[in-house]
């Protein structure tokens, strides 16, 4: 019997939002942890070491059960997609592999009639978040030692991750924004984002 | 028979420019790196052909017919050396979002 696996794919920008992204694959994780889920959170192998600008792929998994996915490291079926940056919607295909009534979460100043516009698939989508991340929290330093194997220096939630994670526990019912705003560093940015999230159901 | 006779010191080198082949290598689409885009205005523009040379990307060439700059959208990373380096400052930097076109919609980053 195949298990239930919620997986969870973010796109971040190389090297600028290379931290920010994997903070939020962590807070995704350790937020659902707290609720008693079974997690996994990666970077993805071929995506790093990563350029600047280049679209980078981090993945969540979330389950009741223990996953079993093993010798598999990429999320093939993402149910939530969450962009860090609102112009990788023209770079990559986005919703691709996505099984139908999926959510989106974009980082974005606009509406989310404007980024629709840039998705073909996009009746895959259930509903669609959008939230000024960037406007909610600082952009914080650029720390490489997530990614190359060391111990995480900078607070975890800082940055535009936080507002984003909260965003997205508006339509994600496998964690809930009281566990982020425990896990994030920056609490008020997460329970801002949460409050600030435009949600439009498809 | 006629024939050209160039002095020695006017010769051309080895390694002179030849036209390539191949002008473009879509398996290396990076254009969805980029987030803002350099737009010209080509009123103000001089044609002195900075932005083709400082172009690490090779996505800038002039037009020989309508003599305008021609921006490639596949290629250009957006790093925006050409607005940096244009004397005319006839580049700004627009985000990406406001044109509906330059999509390069990869189903793998690489």
């Amino acid at each position: 019997m195949s298990q239930e696996v919620y997986e969870v794919t973010i796109w971040a920008r190389g090297v600028f939002q290379d931290m920010e992204g994997r903070h939020a694959t962590l807070l995704m994780a350790n937020a659902a942890d707290l609720g008693g889920k079974f997690v996994q959170a990666w970077d993805d192998y071929a995506d790093l070491p990563d350029r600047v600008g280049v679209p980078l792929r981090k993945y969540v998994r979330l389950a009741d059960e223990e996953i079993e996915m093993r010798f598999v490291y990429v999320n093939n079926n993402p149910s939530l997609v969450v962009l860090m940056d609102d112009t990788i919607v023209k770079g990559m295909n986005i919703l691709r592999g996505m099984p139908q009534g999926g959510s989106l979460v974009v980082n974005t100043k606009r509406t989310p009639d404007e980024i629709l516009a840039f998705i073909p698939n996009k009746e895959l989508l259930a509903n669609i978040v959008c939230v000024d991340a960037s406007g909610l929290a600082a952009d914080t330093a650029i720390d490489f030692m997530g990614s190359e194997g060391g111990v995480e220096v900078a607070a975890v939630g800082a940055g535009i991750s936080a507002p984003l994670v909260g965003a997205a526990a508006k339509v994600c019912d496998r964690f809930t924004i009281e566990n982020v705003v425990k896990v994030a560093s920056n609490k008020s940015a997460a329970q801002a984002g949460f409050d600030a999230a435009q949600v439009k159901a498809l | 028979m006629s024939r050209f006779i160039i002095p020695k010191h006017l010769e051309v080198p080895l390694g002179a420019c030849l036209p390539a082949p191949v002008k473009e290598q879509p398996g290396m689409i990076t254009g969805n790196w980029r987030t803002e885009r350099p737009v010209i205005d080509h009123e103000a523009c001089t044609t002195c052909l900075n932005c083709f040379i400082y172009c690490p990307d090779a996505c800038w060439h002039l037009d020989e017919k309508t003599e305008q700059m021609v921006w490639n959208a596949d290629y250009c990373k957006g790093c925006m050396i050409c607005v940096n380096e244009c004397p005319a400052n006839c580049l700004s930097t627009v985000n990406e979002l406001e044109f509906p076109d330059g999509v390069v919609r990869l189903e793998k980053p690489f």
